[in-house]
């Protein structure tokens, strides 16, 4: 994980050296955010998991809600609709995951679609780029003394911000591109 | 017709057996196809209809590739673009905007940025204590560094009969010769009338949007939820068209056009009105 981590760093950063006086994403640089991004997606995709878990032990949970709460732009919210009403409930993405945390099943399964499709990158008022990955979540929950068994697939649009930032290595400063997720709308689906 | 059929089997045939780059990990579950197959986003609406990405939407086309609004790609995408399940558009109708689109000599394709396409979101709002629908016409305009998404007009219920200006013998008015009064007579107007809606011009209209600000503002308005939203298209000369999301089983979801129309002289001022004055 680390690793990956260094080697997107070291991408982005001579990546953004080449081309450090230019506003407009290239093709080739939208490539690489993307990259980024689906790996801030994954990692949100793995934590969703672990803290839905009924295996995860509460502190452990809590630490992971931490890391996941991390991966978003301040104020960010979950809109949740069904198949029933097109209407969204809105929560914090921290309560989001505290109510996906005291689910009452006793087996717990998250699982994803082979799936993704990603939007181009529009900017927005304030010089920030905006775009929207959508992906599909399986969950299925067991309840043994019920003997309930709840499946649903989501789809869940996440809001990516991206960003030009800049750092200083050396003595010089490096200018890079960040992602920050922001609000993500879950849809039940008829799948 | 038979030709159209064939492509649009085709494309639903090739999407099916596309699988993902997925988000990853070992466990993900294999799409049979129906993702792939369906209209993810708008954005996605907009590639799709002007040919811009791969079959599998893995890959973005951008000027100078070689398949960037590929006419044989478009025409696959379109026939796939149409609610074929509920919407009652004829398939010569259907046609007849494809061709047109992929008019050889003028093609024609959607701009993002390029005025000519409104969203229309349905939303609950709480007024005066009741759970009231209120509709928000949307458009896109330039701002600051990019763009962003503002109101362009408010429909909301409670607003329509606020403003009901009497016609003919029923209607109040202020005697022609009220000036060497003084206007001693906007009595009439402001402390014995109704409808003081009745002592403005004939071209006057009424500024829903402002009144919602207002309402706002004054605390009388409470928003809860967004219930629904779908988006109009007049970007295609001679043509509108509406664009539905539909989430159900099966390979054609998504954003999809769900209403066309062939547009004669004045037809777009007409749904213009229609879709503005909804009041």
């Amino acid at each position: 994980m680390k690793n990956k981590v260094i080697l997107f760093l070291g991408l982005f950063l001579s990546a953004s050296l080449a081309v450090m006086a230019q506003d407009n994403i290239s093709p080739a640089r939208k490539q690489a955010i993307d990259s980024l991004a689906l790996e801030k997606v994954k990692d949100l995709s793995k934590y969703i998991a672990i803290i839905g878990s009924k295996e995860t032990q509460f502190s452990e949970a809590n630490r992971v809600m931490d890391r996941a709460e991390e991966l978003f732009a301040p104020g960010a919210e979950m809109g949740v609709s069904s198949i029933n009403t097109q209407e969204i409930a809105y929560y914090k993405v921290r309560r989001y995951f505290e109510r996906l945390m005291a689910l009452n099943y006793d087996r717990v399964n998250i699982t994803w679609y082979d799936i993704q499709y990603i939007s181009d990158l529009e900017r927005q008022p304030d010089g920030r780029y905006v775009g929207v990955i959508t992906i599909y979540q399986r969950f299925e929950g067991t309840s043994i003394e019920t003997g309930m068994n709840y499946k649903d697939t989501t789809k869940k649009d996440i809001t990516i911000y991206v960003e030009k930032k800049q750092t200083q290595i050396a003595g010089r400063t490096i200018e890079f591109w960040d992602v920050m997720l922001g609000d993500v709308r879950v849809t039940e689906t008829s799948a | 017709m038979r030709k159209s059929l064939l492509i649009f089997a085709f494309f639903i045939a090739i999407i099916s057996v596309v699988s993902g780059q997925g988000i990853g990990s070992p466990g993900t579950i294999k799409d049979d196809g129906r993702f792939a197959a369906s209209t993810k986003q708008l954005n996605q609406f907009f590639r799709r209809f002007n040919g811009e990405e791969s079959v599998d939407g893995n890959t973005r086309f951008y000027p100078g590739d070689s398949l960037f609004q590929n006419t044989n790609l478009r025409k696959g995408f379109l026939t796939i673009l149409f609610d074929n399940q509920t919407s009652s558009i004829s398939p010569d109708l259907k046609n007849q905007f494809i061709q047109n689109v992929l008019s050889p000599m003028y093609p024609q394709y959607l701009v993002f940025h390029r005025p000519g396409w409104y969203a229309e979101v349905d939303t609950e709002f709480f007024y005066k204590g009741k759970r009231e629908r209120v509709t928000f016409i949307m458009k896109i305009q330039p701002e600051g560094l990019g763009y962003e998404w503002v109101i362009d007009q408010v429909i909301f219920e409670p607003f329509k009969n606020l403003f009901n200006k009497p016609v003919g013998s029923s209607k109040d008015f202020l005697h022609p010769l009220s000036h060497e009064l003084g206007f001693m007579n906007l009595r009439r107007a402001f402390q014995d009338s109704n409808a003081p809606e009745s002592f403005t011009a004939s071209t006057y209209k009424p500024d829903y949007l402002a009144i919602f600000l207002y309402e706002m503002k004054q605390n009388n308005l409470r928003f809860e939820t967004v219930s629904g939203v779908k988006f109009h298209f007049f970007q295609i000369g001679g043509w509108y068209f509406e664009v539905n999301q539909f989430n159900r089983p099966g390979f054609n979801t998504g954003w999809l056009i769900s209403n066309l129309v062939r547009l004669g002289p004045g037809d777009k001022e007409t749904l213009l009105k229609y879709i503005y004055d909804q009041n």
